[in-house]
C-alpha cells in the first residue's frame, strides 16, 4: 500500500511539469514525424538506394567496378590530394587561428574574411581562379610553358584546387576555441620560461587537439568528396587525372549505372566513417 | 630584488593608462598597487613582469635595466588573476612546468624536480592533490597552486594580479593571511594588485595608491591611511564626508559653521573641501560652537559595536555620515527624525572642487 502510494506520488508530479512547459500531443507527433519523413526523404532513401543500385549486378560486378585499373588509379589519386591537402591545411589552420586569436594587428578582420572565402565562392569558381592562373591562356602560362611545367589538367592543379576549397575547415574550427580559451595559458607558460615552441607543444596544442582533430575530418572528408573545383581543373583523363567524385560521374554519363553507384558506395562509406569519427570526437571534446 | 620604475608611461590607442608613473619597491618587501578599476595598477604589473611593452620608461631590478630583457629571461613569477592553471595537466605537472620547460643543461633531474614539486606542494597545503587536475580544485586551492607553480622557478620579484579577487569572502581572509605568513617565509620581493582597500592595508608592508595612471601615494598602511596626501586617496580609504565651503585666513566656512584649518592660515578667501572621516565626529543635542553642523536623524542602523547613522544637513539638505560607540550612541538615545549637532573633532583640508583633481595640500 505505501509503495503503491509513494509510486502514484512520484509519477504524478514529472506528467504535471510535461503539461506545464510543453505542447499538446498532436503538435508534438506533428513536428516529429515532419522531421522524420524529412529525413527518409532527404537522407535515408538516397543512401539505401546508393546501395540498392550499387548491389544491383550482384556482388561479383561490385567487386570487378571496383578494382578496375581505372577506379584504382582515381583512389589513389584521391587519397593522393588528401595526404597533402589535409597537412597542408593543417599547418596554414593552426598558424591562422594562432595569428587572428593570439596577437592584435591591423588587416586581422580582414584575414578572417579571407579565410572564410573559399565557403563563399561556389567551387567551380575556386577551380575558375586556378585556370585563370596556370591555364594556357593564364597570367602564368606561357612562362610555365616554357619551363615544361604542368598544372592545369595534372596533378598539381588538383592538390591545389582542394587545397583552396578546404582551407578554412581548420581554421574556422580552432578560432572560436583558442578566442575562448584565451592566451593566459600561454602567457603564463612563457613567464615561468617556456620558449615559443614549448608552448606551443606543451600548452597550446594539448588544448586544442580535439577541436583539430575534428576540422582535420572535416577537411578531410571535403578533400576526397570535392568535385566541383577538382572537374574543373582535371581535364578528366582515365587512370591519370580522375579522382573517384569524377570517376563516378564519367561511369555514369557513360550508363555505366551499376559500376557508377558501386564506386560511389565507396564514397558514401567514407562519409559515414567520417560521421562516426566526428561523433566521438565530438564527445571527447564536450569532456 | 628591488624593483625600480622610472618615468614609465603606457597608452592604449588614446587611452592613456600609464602617466609618468615612479615606483620603488624594496628587497623582500609585499607591495599593494591600489586602486579603482581602470587606474592602470595591472597595466603597470605586466609591464613589469614583461608581458606588455612601455611606451616610455624604465624599469630596474637591482639596479639592472631590464626593459628590453624578454619576459621568459626575467625571472619574476606572475600568478594571474583567474590562475590560468594548464587545465590539461595535474596539479604536479602544473607546478613542475617551469622546471621542465628548462633547457637541458640546467634542468633539473626527475628525481629533483619531485622533491621541489612535493615539497611546494606541502608548503601551500595541498600535498594530496598532486594528482588532481584543475578543474577538480575548489578556487581558494587553484590559486595556491597557481603560486606555488610561480614559486617553483625561484622567481626574484613575484607578481600577483588581483591575487584574491575571484575568491568569495571568507576564503579570500583565509588566504590573505596565508600570503602574508608565506611571504614572511619565502621573503621573496612581492607585489600585488588589488582594489580591495582593507586587503591592502592588512597585507602589504608598503601601499601604492593609484588613480587615472597616476601614482597619487605611496608608504605604510599607516601613513597612506592617517596622512593621505590628496582628496582621492582619502575618498578612496576608508569613508569620509565632503563638506564644500570657502578657505579664509585659517578657517573653512560651510554654510553658517566654521572648521579650523590652520594649515590654510595664509589662504584668502577660495574654494575648498573640507574632508572628515565618518568615526571623527561629535554628536551633541544642542549646539557646542561655531564648528557645530545642524543635522537631523535620516537613519539609523544600529548592529554590532560600531552604530551608524545618516543625518541630513539641515541648512542645505545635504547628508552625513557618523560611525559612533555604542556606549556613546546609547547615552545620546537618538531616534529618527531627531535633531542633533555634529562636531567634526579632525578635518583635513584640501583646496579646489571636490573631485579632487590635482589639488595638493598646502
Amino acid at each position: 500500500m505505501t509503495t503503491a502510494a509513494v509510486f502514484r506520488s512520484a509519477t504524478a508530479a514529472p506528467r504535471a511539469v510535461t503539461r506545464a512547459t510543453g505542447e499538446s500531443r498532436v503538435v508534438r507527433w506533428l513536428l516529429i514525424s515532419i522531421a522524420l519523413v524529412f529525413l527518409a526523404l532527404v537522407l535515408l532513401l538516397p543512401l539505401v538506394l546508393v546501395f540498392n543500385q550499387a548491389f544491383a549486378k550482384g556482388l561479383p560486378a561490385y567487386w570487378d567496378a571496383i578494382v578496375q585499373p581505372d577506379a584504382l588509379s582515381a583512389a589513389k589519386l584521391t587519397l593522393l590530394t588528401a595526404a597533402i591537402a589535409v597537412p597542408a591545411n593543417l599547418l596554414f589552420g593552426v598558424a591562422a587561428a594562432w595569428c587572428v586569436t593570439k596577437f592584435e594587428f591591423r588587416g586581422k578582420s580582414v584575414l578572417i574574411t579571407l579565410i572564410d572565402l573559399p565557403f563563399a565562392v561556389s567551387p567551380v569558381i575556386s577551380g575558375m581562379i586556378f585556370v585563370l592562373l596556370f591555364g594556357a591562356q593564364g597570367w602564368l602560362g606561357d612562362w610555365l610553358f616554357e619551363h615544361d611545367i604542368r598544372i592545369i589538367f595534372a596533378v598539381p592543379g588538383i592538390v591545389l584546387a582542394t587545397t583552396f576549397v578546404t582551407a578554412p575547415f581548420v581554421a574556422r574550427e580552432l578560432i572560436p576555441l583558442m578566442q575562448e580559451q584565451g592566451s593566459e595559458e600561454e602567457e603564463a607558460a612563457i613567464v615561468l620560461g617556456a620558449s615559443g615552441w614549448q608552448t606551443f607543444f606543451r600548452v597550446t596544442l594539448p588544448n586544442i587537439k580535439w577541436g583539430l582533430l575534428y576540422g582535420l575530418i572535416l577537411c578531410n572528408a571535403r578533400a576526397m568528396g570535392e568535385f566541383g573545383a577538382v572537374s574543373v581543373v582535371s581535364g578528366h583523363i582515365r587512370g591519370e587525372t580522375n579522382t573517384l567524385p569524377l570517376h563516378v560521374e564519367i561511369l555514369y554519363n557513360e550508363y555505366a549505372f551499376a559500376a557508377s553507384f558501386a564506386v560511389a558506395s565507396v564514397l558514401t562509406l567514407l562519409a559515414l566513417v567520417t560521421l562516426a569519427l566526428k561523433t566521438l570526437v565530438e564527445k571527447r571534446m564536450a569532456s | 630584488m628591488s624593483i625600480e620604475v622610472r618615468n614609465l608611461r603606457k597608452a592604449f590607442g588614446t587611452f592613456v593608462a600609464l602617466d609618468d608613473v615612479n615606483l620603488d619597491v624594496p628587497g623582500g618587501e609585499l607591495v599593494a598597487l591600489l586602486g579603482p578599476s581602470g587606474s592602470g595598477k595591472t597595466t603597470l604589473l605586466r609591464i613589469i613582469a614583461g608581458l606588455e611593452p612601455a611606451d616610455q620608461g624604465l624599469i630596474r631590478f637591482e639596479g639592472e635595466d631590464t626593459t628590453d630583457r624578454p619576459v621568459r629571461e626575467r625571472q619574476v613569477g606572475f600568478v594571474f588573476q583567474h590562475y590560468a592553471l594548464f587545465r590539461h595537466m595535474s596539479v604536479f605537472e602544473n607546478i613542475a612546468f617551469g622546471l621542465r620547460v628548462r633547457p637541458r643543461p640546467v634542468r633539473p633531474s626527475d628525481e629533483e624536480i619531485r622533491d621541489t614539486v612535493m615539497g611546494l606542494l606541502r608548503l601551500v597545503q595541498l600535498e594530496a592533490l598532486g594528482q588532481r587536475r584543475p578543474s577538480e580544485l575548489s578556487g581558494g586551492q587553484r590559486q595556491r597552486v597557481a603560486l606555488a607553480r610561480a614559486l617553483a622557478v625561484k622567481p626574484k620579484v613575484l607578481l600577483l594580479d588581483e591575487p584574491f579577487g575571484a575568491l568569495d569572502a571568507k576564503v579570500r581572509k583565509e588566504l590573505r593571511r596565508w600570503l602574508r605568513r608565506l611571504h614572511e617565509e619565502v621573503h621573496v620581493t612581492s607585489v600585488f594588485v588589488t582594489h580591495d582597500q582593507e586587503e591592502a592595508l592588512e597585507v602589504s608592508d608598503r601601499v601604492v595608491i593609484m588613480n587615472e595612471g597616476r601614482v597619487e601615494q605611496s608608504g605604510t598602511p599607516e601613513e597612506v591611511y592617517e596622512r593621505p596626501a590628496t582628496p582621492f586617496v582619502y575618498g578612496f580609504l576608508g569613508d569620509v564626508n565632503l563638506f564644500h565651503g570657502r578657505i579664509d585666513r585659517g578657517r573653512v566656512k560651510v554654510g553658517a559653521s566654521e572648521l579650523d584649518a590652520p594649515e590654510w592660515a595664509e589662504a584668502r578667501d577660495q574654494a575648498g573641501v573640507a574632508y572628515v572621516r565618518t568615526y571623527d565626529v561629535e554628536l551633541t543635542p544642542s549646539s557646542s560652537g561655531r564648528s557645530s553642523i545642524e543635522t537631523i536623524v535620516r537613519h539609523i542602523r544600529a548592529f554590532g559595536p560600531v552604530i551608524r547613522l545618516e543625518l541630513d544637513r539641515v541648512e542645505d539638505g545635504g547628508s552625513v555620515e557618523a560611525h559612533l560607540p555604542r556606549a556613546q550612541y546609547d547615552k545620546l538615545g537618538l531616534v529618527k527624525g531627531q535633531r542633533v549637532f555634529v562636531s567634526p573633532t579632525s578635518v583635513r583640508v584640501f583646496a579646489g572642487p571636490a573631485d579632487g583633481s590635482a589639488a595638493r595640500i598646502a
